[in-house]
């Protein structure tokens, strides 16, 4: 199954994968609403340190959802009329990635298969294999 | 217009009372943002003749219609005033994260008026905003002061801060942000500390909105993958600014010992291949796809860049080979809030003046801790730095030395040796802000793509209007500098895709010589012309002794060849003037 990998390395800090992401789903540019939150910043303005929440695709949200309202097979998906809103998914969730707008849950779909922010990620940092 | 707000914060910082207004959509649609529609405002609001460090001026803070968006490299910010350094219009492009937090809280610009009558700070949450006491910032670095505001609110808000030049009024005061980026030139830095402010605070979470969004945006990043990302512009992420070391060492134009001559023998010690190896990451600004950013840490010692521009003056312009002090003397001018290349240019120019005996300023040729302990004394005006923070125009009419003096309307020379360059020599002089290098790049076709004889006037006029009309409009577009293969097509495919209203290469010619023609329509009204597009002596007087240059000067005459064809190609009159007719267009 292939799944988002992030080399911080190459990462420039650009929230292009947050812009795209919101864009995709959400028909507009706003990273506070994307389903990945991937940023650099300079810790102390002497060490550079970055936020990596992204989608990996554990399966964690899946498996405590209450009401069955999240699906995984080769990428997740949310059935927002089943949804409760109720936060289990993102309170579990390790990457802190899993956002709640308006009592539903929103969480990385893969583009269904080609994410958006792998295609304007400029330096390579993200991939999906 | 989609891609905009269509919403202005304008704050009165003397009555502490901010007010939402719409954008002025007639004006965007012919200035489109940033540099191109803040110097718009500025020409409506200001009045003439005005003292830019009284509470009269304004400072505003522009984005334009592809901040925010996936647009590569469209996350530069315009700051721009009066300048106080010059007396003319100054516009800056700042990078960093600011651009982007500013449109996500929903404003194209803040309009900043007045003047607080104690320090503070403004803080914007959305459409919050509130002034906030600063009494504990005051005195501080700027870094420092980032520091103190980014643990208080979390590393989601941008700071826009300035440090102790910008408090004391030293017209080479920067506003920093990210800690590393800067509206360095021309003393924003200080009409903010003219208004008492120490920082912006800002934080947003809305968002843009363009047309047919998902298609664009698809669209958008084949642009990025077919000419953003070409090797002609991601060298900067291989090697930032320090590439251009090589190629101005090989051309000729690397300045040496306040622009005595344009080569340095030991060039190789400071060079990129001697900084990247304490490279500790890259970062770029929001939005970029080419990422110029290299943090480094030398020994105790941090810094994103150092950039070119940094390098050259506090390297070989100071009769320097040390890197860990160029790094120190670039880490201690930003967090003092000083421009480094004016501040760097006044020490050095004290420096020959020593050494010449014109006037003891104690400095040498050399003498690297001096360097950075003025930089602090001129940030604070303290001791020898009370004198030198009035930068080489003022300090050579002061103690002599005019021969040795490089500005232009007091903006001190980037570090682009013109006698190597003819047209950058024009480029200076010609400038809306005084001597920059930011606003027709000559060197890039006289010297390193090699397409255009550097030692000649003959078709000066014409490149530099070129270059300067592509970067004006690059910059009231907020698209980044480095993203050099972007042509008129790209940008009005762009602006066609974000705004919805059909845009044409000729449209983005236009504005380009539009906001060529109000900068200088601003200046003109100030008083400035043509005696003020200058050369300085030193340029025309010596030639280079050493590298591709050698032998090379700049006879006065093809100075003002070139300059006289400059504004014919402009349509403005011999004395440097606009014509009514080309003033009615504005």
């Amino acid at each position: 199954m292939k799944r988002l990998k992030f080399s911080k390395e190459k990462c420039i800090g650009c929230q292009l994968c947050a812009q795209a992401c919101s864009a995709t789903h959400d028909g507009v540019f706003m990273p506070s609403r994307a389903r990945i939150g991937i940023e650099s910043y300079y810790d102390r303005g002497g060490v550079l340190k970055y936020k990596d929440a992204y989608c990996n695709l554990c399966g964690i949200c899946f498996k405590n959802c209450p009401t069955g309202a999240i699906t995984m097979t080769d990428k997740i998906l949310v059935d927002h009329p089943t949804c409760i809103g109720c936060g289990t998914c993102a309170a579990k969730c390790p990457r802190k990635v899993v956002k709640i707008i308006d009592k539903k849950s929103y969480i990385c779909d893969t583009c269904d298969g080609d994410p958006m922010c792998v295609k304007v990620c400029p330096q390579g940092a993200l991939q999906f294999v | 217009m989609l891609g905009y707000q269509n919403n202005v914060l304008r704050v009165d910082l003397s009555r502490k009372e901010c007010k939402a207004e719409p954008l002025n959509m007639n004006w965007a649609e012919k200035y489109i943002g940033s540099k191109g529609l803040a110097i718009k405002y500025l020409y409506e609001e200001l009045k003439p003749g005005i003292d830019p460090l009284s509470s009269e001026n304004k400072l505003i803070f522009m984005n334009g219609p592809m901040t925010g968006t996936t647009v590569p490299c469209s996350g530069k910010l315009a700051i721009a005033g009066k300048s106080p350094a010059t007396g003319t219009i100054c516009d800056c492009s700042i990078g960093g994260h600011s651009a982007l937090n500013i449109k996500y809280a929903g404003y194209d610009a803040i309009i900043l008026e007045g003047a607080l009558d104690k320090p503070g700070y403004l803080l914007i949450e959305n459409d919050k905003v509130s002034f906030e006491d600063a009494s504990s910032l005051w005195g501080k670095g700027s870094h420092d002061a980032e520091t103190a505001l980014i643990e208080q609110y979390g590393h989601d808000y941008s700071v826009l801060s300035i440090g102790p030049a910008g408090e004391t009024l030293c017209t080479m005061a920067c506003i920093n942000s990210d800690y590393y980026r800067q509206a360095g030139r021309g003393g924003m830095g200080a009409v903010m500390g003219s208004k008492n402010l120490k920082a912006i605070v800002v934080r947003g979470t809305g968002g843009v909105k363009i047309p047919n969004i998902v298609e664009a945006t698809k669209r958008i990043a084949e642009i990025e993958r077919e000419n953003t990302l070409l090797e002609d512009n991601t060298f900067v992420f291989d090697f930032g600014t320090t590439a251009f070391l090589e190629a101005c060492q090989d051309g000729g134009i690397l300045p040496k010992n306040n622009f005595s001559d344009a080569t340095d023998i030991d060039w190789t010690k400071y060079n990129g291949d001697v900084l990247l190896e304490h490279l500790q990451g890259k970062r770029g600004c929001g939005s970029c796809g080419l990422g110029c950013g290299n943090f480094l840490k030398i020994g105790d010692v941090v810094c994103e860049g150092p950039e070119y521009e940094s390098i050259a003056v506090a390297g070989p312009n100071a009769g320097n080979s040390d890197p860990v002090a160029i790094v120190k003397a670039n880490q201690v001018a930003d967090n003092m809030g000083l421009d480094t290349i004016s501040a760097g240019d006044t020490i050095i120019w004290a420096m020959e003046m020593t050494e010449r005996g014109v006037h003891d300023f104690g400095i040498r040729f050399g003498e690297m801790d001096k360097y950075i302990e003025y930089l602090e004394l001129m940030a604070r005006k303290e001791g020898v730095g009370a004198e030198l923070c009035l930068g080489v125009k003022k300090l050579a009419k002061k103690y002599g030395g005019e021969d040795y003096a490089l500005e232009v309307k007091g903006l001190e020379y980037p570090q682009y040796e013109p006698r190597g360059s003819w047209g950058m020599s024009l480029a200076y002089a010609v400038s809306d802000r005084g001597a920059c290098h930011m606003r027709a790049y000559a060197p890039n076709e006289e010297v390193f793509a090699a397409s255009i004889p550097p030692y000649t006037a003959e078709g000066k006029g014409e490149m530099v209007f070129r270059l300067g009309q592509s970067n004006a409009v690059k910059f009231s577009l907020c698209i980044c500098d480095f993203w050099a293969t972007l042509d008129y097509e790209i940008m009005a495919e762009l602006m066609t895709l974000v705004t919805g209203r059909e845009w044409t290469a000729d449209d983005m010619a236009d504005v380009g010589t539009r906001v060529l023609n109000i900068a200088r329509a601003f200046n003109q009204r100030e008083g400035f012309s043509a005696k003020d597009d200058t050369i300085p002596r030193r340029i025309v007087n010596e030639a280079l002794s050493t590298g591709a240059a050698a032998g090379q000067k700049i006879p006065m005459e093809a100075f003002e060849d070139m300059k006289q064809q400059y504004y014919a190609v402009l349509g403005w009159n011999a004395d440097g003037t606009l014509p009514e007719s080309l003033l009615a267009t504005l």
